[in-house]
């Protein structure tokens, strides 16, 4: 069975993490994101521990440092991935282009997990038309 | 002279939707960039509005290639939140079907690479060797892709003592072709001229690009989740995790066979021991409280990561697939550099790579 632990810490604990780990050898596994039900942004640094995983959760950031300048591509495409799904912003990560969603679907990013699948279906239905 | 040359997003060389631009000097690519989310199908949005167990057969639909895989890593995050104990039995049938789809996964992607390096008779041969793989999958399972085998809790279908005999014997004719298969990618001098020194990816642009799966065992990165954190009863089966040193294409053909024999004998191993008992806790959709977990899958094409949210209700609050494609694409860029045009769709099919799983 894979342990898995979830640690809280804050923004400003991100990088110093992200390093810690590097130098540790450890591998990130994922970083992950929802919106709770109050409504916060939760963001989650997933690290590979010696049997299984450590999840560093920031909750209630809008903006976050990013580690793509520690963990390359392996962070990159994540963070790309998280700021057109749930709107986070990472200092420092060009996002100009987004990454997986069509370019006509929803404008600005962060609108896809809070926005009711059936406004999302019509939506989808409206970018095909034009 | 410098080029700019597009590559896909629709392209004979690859299976699936990428698109690639390649900055050229002359024949020489000096630099590239990766475009994805053609197959985007908004899975992970899918399953907020699914149960526990409509979500196994939505996942089973993220890839036709290892949709096992998906089942059972989602099964598992379930399992873990609402602490379901799976029965032995249950574990090691799905170890011999993840093991399976191994096999034809790597079979599958062995034929594709002869076929692009143009060696066409032996990807006839693979394929059709592949066919004896699909259909042990189709005895146990009555499907030839999207199984069905996972149930949270266990599994759906049991192995017969019949099944198992005749699976036995099925085995014991996979490792010859396999032990031909080998000498002509070992041995052959088209396989070695187009894939010998081609799309080279370091040991140190492995870690520092965090690729997994074979990818990374063909660069010296010895990384397996079934041996590093292991799960379903892997720490029971005797196994190697076999790497290779060069990095290069050839040695993402070596290790995809070498794992071949790796799977075989784990698949032998949990049909001679397989535990009597329940497969699985019954057919009822469980009761999941609030929680979160990440679980880890040595999928075919490497670490397969699901992280699953709930808040005590019916459906998903979130779930998150993580898919190998997901990091190893990004290492293209690198391997491309200082190859020729030539083999830049061997050098991006190398890392065998689903783009249905990447865009989800």
């Amino acid at each position: 069975m894979q342990d898995y632990q979830v640690i809280p810490i804050t923004a400003a604990d991100v990088v110093p993490t992200a390093e810690q780990m590097r130098a540790a050898g450890r591998m990130l596994i994922m970083i992950h994101g929802y919106v709770n039900k109050d409504g916060q942004k939760v963001v989650s640094y997933e690290y590979a521990t010696d049997k299984g995983i450590a999840s560093y959760s920031v909750t209630g950031a809008d903006a976050l440092p990013t580690i793509s300048t520690i963990y390359s591509t392996a962070a990159e495409w994540p963070e790309r991935e998280l700021n057109e799904l749930i709107g986070v912003e990472f200092t420092g990560l060009d996002t100009s282009v987004r990454l997986f969603l069509p370019d006509n679907l929803l404008e600005g990013n962060g609108q896809i997990m809070v926005t009711p699948l059936e406004e999302l279906r019509a939506k989808n239905v409206e970018a095909k038309e034009k | 002279m410098t080029y700019t040359i597009p590559i896909g997003p629709y392209h004979p060389a690859l299976e699936e939707p990428v698109h690639a631009k390649l900055y050229t000097d002359g024949e020489i690519i000096s630099d590239a960039e990766v475009f994805v989310g053609y197959n985007h199908r908004g899975i992970e949005k899918l399953a907020m509005e699914r149960n526990f167990i409509q979500t196994i057969v939505l996942v089973e639909r993220v890839c036709g290639i290892c949709s096992h895989s998906h089942a059972l890593d989602y099964a598992m995050c379930v399992e873990r939140i609402a602490q379901m104990d799976v029965p032995r039995r249950g574990q090691y049938i799905r170890v011999i079907i993840a093991e399976l789809e191994r096999l034809h996964s790597h079979y599958l992607w062995l034929g594709i690479a002869c076929h692009l390096l143009g060696h066409d008779s032996l990807f006839m041969r693979i394929w059709d060797e592949r066919e004896v793989i699909m259909d042990m999958l189709e005895k146990l399972s009555g499907n030839r892709v999207n199984y069905g085998m996972v149930i949270p809790g266990g599994s759906r279908r049991d192995v017969n003592d019949s099944q198992r005999q005749e699976l036995l014997e099925l085995l014991e004719h996979i490792v010859p072709p396999v032990d031909r298969i080998k000498d002509i990618l070992l041995n052959d001098k088209t396989v070695a001229m187009r894939t010998q020194g081609v799309g080279v990816l370091t040991t140190e642009d492995a870690l520092r690009l965090g690729a997994i799966g074979p990818h990374a065992r063909a660069s010296n990165v010895k990384i397996d989740v079934r041996r590093d954190m292991p799960y379903c009863c892997y720490d029971e089966f005797d196994f190697d995790v076999p790497v290779w040193e060069s990095g290069d294409v050839f040695a993402r053909v070596v290790i995809r066979v070498l794992e071949c024999y790796e799977s075989v004998k784990i698949i032998r191993q949990a049909l001679e021991n397989l535990p009597e008992g329940p497969i699985n806790l019954g057919n009822k959709i469980p009761r999941v409280p609030a929680g979160e977990v990440v679980s880890l899958h040595e999928a075919p094409r490497g670490q397969l990561v699901y992280k699953l949210v709930t808040d005590g209700g019916p459906n998903n609050h979130r779930l998150s697939i993580h898919v190998p494609t997901f990091r190893n694409a990004p290492t293209i860029p690198t391997m491309l550099r200082n190859n020729t045009v030539a083999d830049a769709g061997l050098i991006i099919a190398s890392i065998d790579p689903c783009f249905s799983c990447l865009d989800r």
